[in-house]
């Protein structure tokens, strides 16, 4: 089969982080120093050389972006400083670019005037949207809470549930994967597993704290959705669930904070090189369980109803999130990596 | 005050040879070596790329001639610390010579003394594989052959003055200082090799069985230690021993980012050693690419593939021991493109070729101009190539890049030319 090159693939790749991969020699060592790198998936050296060539059909194939997770050795070992945990980040946000049917995730990776624009926009909206209920809180309450639904509704069935599809239909399909049906329920359960522990991140020498944090993050994100959003947080009595959002709000802005501080010190691999994506992810992160926090604690010091900017605080930042960072952002890395476990599982079992 | 025509910084093989052509033609030279014997590193070689002719045997009688040349004067455990050019044909140089507590000329080296020295360090001419004693000889085939005291490990017992048969050991010999004159200079200061203890996933110095490629030249020279391969953990003769190419080279996390130039034949010489000396062994090299652009390299290269040594396309990762003292390597296989993992029971680092710091301190604050990795730099590569920026100052061997020996030889023949053309051009006022 013929393979297409594209010559200016390293150029493209630059607009989403890569450094200096074309520097590479072949030498291996990334390969071997690598702790997920198996016998049977072996990389990162296949897709620096991969990206070298410009070989974009293969990469898009291939799972193995996902299946690092950047402990960052390679990079510190690389004899030619060529970076290839850079080049595996940047081609995961290459390819959340490539799976989304929108094209706003490249989009927004490549002109950060464009996602700041949409940014400003969705603000716009809100404090259009507050004007003309007259910045009644009952009402702003009200409809946030029933816009938070319909915004996970619909990002999930319009955004998510097509991309995933395409990831599967290039990672799988296109790669000439033929495996029973029923495989596709046998290995559900390698999707769980990697959804709800990233348990190969743990694999990562001298990485395990990081890995605890961003697990209890994670946690701690989802159980904040489903307690505001089935449990109506904000306009609950039961005490119960208002401590647990107090906790699991505390849990992400303090989590995130140290995750910020980390990007800010770049002491590890990991945060030397943090893009506007990464900074969005990890910021708007915060200020969704700061804000969160803060007008569950305004409501219950009764003070909300004097204090409404504060809400309108947390609606922005909740609607900029929940629109343009969860469909189109760094978000979607918690689907896609998962996923890729599910396809590499059922890939696995072709052999 | 001492004069001279021309003084050599370094008595390696490259330092010889340029002192030997300007004996020759009729000047007078000062040869200072800051080691206690001639012969620099090519001296403790077993043989040599691609021809396999013993290095000893080259070694030995050209340093002999040196040593015996009416026109050359040699100093050892000797350092050059400061050179200043006064005028066009007068350096002034700065020459420090420590006490070796032997008188050379009385000495005989019966090693008597050695035998009654109680004190047992390791052997750095044997690279570290076995001891010595406080009270020796450098090695068998040192020159000048006779007795040195390792004053920094001697307790001052005394038994070896007792025993010395001429009276030759001298405790109250003290550093001399010495201000010389000199018409031209010729740097020969050679190299360093890469240490591998700055690359920890290696596992030199921890794990027992890797050592470094010098200390497989020894195992295999022919005044050897062991007078057979053995690994060093537990004396086993080796089945399987793998060799890691560019082990300081071409990486630019130790800072060296360069080709040591050296590494792939002098590993490949020692591969067909080895398939010689213990015939059912494995030998496998592991290499990025082999650069074999010498003259009879690639021959010499496939000679060596035709003698079954085994050549894997990949660097190595990392290196564990097991318990049974057997090492671990993990790297990717590069024509398959997947991570592996062989065993072997020893392993040999083929260390780099580092730039010897110590030229550039001799001259006042940046007057000798180096390149970026600290070699001295050939301000006219192509036209003069051992012209250094400072004129009447010549470069010879690997003071001015990693080379092999042919080349260093080529090297000094060209220092010792451009020298005598110096001197002839400014004859004494």
């Amino acid at each position: 089969m013929a393979s297409k090159l594209n010559p200016t693939f390293s150029e493209q790749l630059k607009k989403y982080g890569s450094v200096n991969f074309n520097a590479c020699y072949n030498c291996g060592t990334c390969t071997a120093i690598c702790s997920l790198s198996t016998t049977d998936d072996s990389f990162p050296r296949e897709m620096v050389r991969l990206s070298t060539l410009g070989l974009e059909d293969e990469i898009k194939k291939s799972l193995k972006p996902w299946e690092c997770y950047y402990c960052g050795e390679c990079t510190t070992h690389c004899p030619q400083t060529a970076n290839p945990g850079e080049l595996m980040m940047s081609l995961r946000r290459w390819l959340t670019a490539k799976y989304d049917w929108t094209g706003l995730s490249g989009l927004f990776y490549k002109y950060l005037p464009a996602f700041l624009t949409t940014m400003v926009l969705v603000f716009a909206g809100v404090l259009f949207f507050a004007n003309s209920v007259n910045w009644e809180l009952e009402r702003l309450l009200h409809l946030g809470h029933m816009f938070e639904r319909t915004a996970i509704a619909t990002v999930f069935v319009v955004i998510f549930i097509p991309n995933l599809l395409r990831m599967w239909y290039f990672t799988v399909v296109k790669a000439g994967v033929k495996v029973p049906f029923k495989t596709y329920f046998t290995a559900l359960n390698d999707l769980f597993v990697h959804m709800f522990t990233q348990k190969r991140a743990r694999d990562c020498d001298g990485n395990h704290f990081r890995w605890l944090e961003h697990m209890i993050l994670v946690f701690a994100y989802l159980a904040l959705l489903f307690t505001t959003v089935f449990l109506n947080w904000f306009s609950t009595e039961n005490l119960f669930v208002i401590v647990l959002g107090y906790l699991e709000s505390a849990f992400i802005f303090i989590i995130t904070a140290d995750f910020v501080k980390d990007r800010i010190q770049k002491k590890q691999t990991l945060t030397k090189n943090s893009k506007p994506s990464d900074w969005f992810f990890v910021i708007w992160l915060m200020l969704m369980g700061l804000t969160a926090f803060f007008v569950r604690l305004f409501i219950d010091f009764n003070i909300l109803e004097t204090s409404k900017w504060l809400y309108i605080i947390h609606l922005t930042v909740l609607m900029q999130w929940a629109l343009i960072i969860v469909p189109f952002g760094k978000w979607t890395h918690f689907l896609y990596r998962s996923f890729a476990m599910y396809f590499a599982k059922i890939k696995s079992v072709k052999k | 005050m001492l004069h001279y025509d021309a003084l050599v910084v370094g008595g390696g093989i490259a330092g010889g040879e340029a002192a030997l052509n300007l004996a020759n033609t009729g000047y007078k030279v000062l040869l200072v070596e800051k080691d206690r014997s001639l012969g620099g590193k090519m001296i403790l070689l077993s043989k040599v790329f691609p021809t396999l002719d013993c290095s000893a045997c080259i070694t030995t009688p050209k340093v002999s001639e040196i040593a015996r040349h009416k026109n050359i004067t040699i100093f050892t455990e000797s350092e050059v610390t400061a050179i200043v050019k006064k005028s066009k044909n007068d350096f002034t140089a700065q020459v420090t010579k420590k006490p070796r507590y032997v008188r050379v000329e009385d000495c005989t080296a019966c090693q008597l003394c050695e035998r009654a020295c109680p004190v047992s360090v390791r052997d750095e001419y044997q690279s570290g594989l076995i001891g010595r004693k406080a009270a020796f000889i450098p090695f068998s085939i040192a020159n000048p052959k006779a007795a040195a005291i390792d004053i920094e490990n001697c307790t001052l017992c005394g038994a070896c003055e007792k025993v010395c048969p001429t009276h030759c050991i001298d405790f109250t010999m003290e550093t001399e200082y010495y201000e010389l004159h000199v018409r031209t200079v010729v740097l020969a200061t050679g190299f360093n090799l890469f240490d591998p203890l700055q690359i920890p996933r290696y596992g030199y110095g921890q794990h027992k069985n890797v050592i470094t490629s010098m200390q497989m030249e020894r195992e295999i020279a022919p005044t050897r230690p062991y007078n057979t391969i053995l690994r060093p953990g537990d004396g086993k003769v080796p089945d399987r021993i793998a060799y890691v190419l560019c082990t300081g080279s071409r990486d630019a996390t130790v800072g060296n980012p360069i080709c040591s130039q050296i590494c792939c034949m002098y590993s490949i010489k020692q591969a067909q050693l080895l398939m010689g000396a213990l015939p059912m062994a494995d030998v496998t090299i592991y290499y990025i690419n082999i650069r074999s652009f010498g003259k009879g390299f690639e021959e010499f290269y496939q000679q060596a593939k035709g003698m079954g040594v085994n050549f894997v396309k990949g660097k190595i990762g990392k290196i564990t021991e097991k318990e049974n003292g057997n090492l671990i390597l993990r790297y990717e296989d590069i024509n398959e493109g997947v991570v592996k993992e062989a065993e072997h029971d020893m392993v040999v680092l083929s260390v780099g070729v580092k730039s010897n710091p110590t030229v550039g301190k001799m001259f006042g604050r940046d007057e000798l101009k180096l390149d970026p990795f600290h070699f001295v730099a050939q301000d006219d590569l192509l036209g003069s190539p051992s012209k250094t920026n400072i004129d009447g100052v010549f470069v010879a061997g690997t003071a001015s890049a990693p080379m092999d020996i042919p080349d260093s030889i080529l090297s000094a023949g060209s220092a010792s030319s451009e020298a005598i053309s110096y001197l002839i051009q400014h004859q004494e006022p």
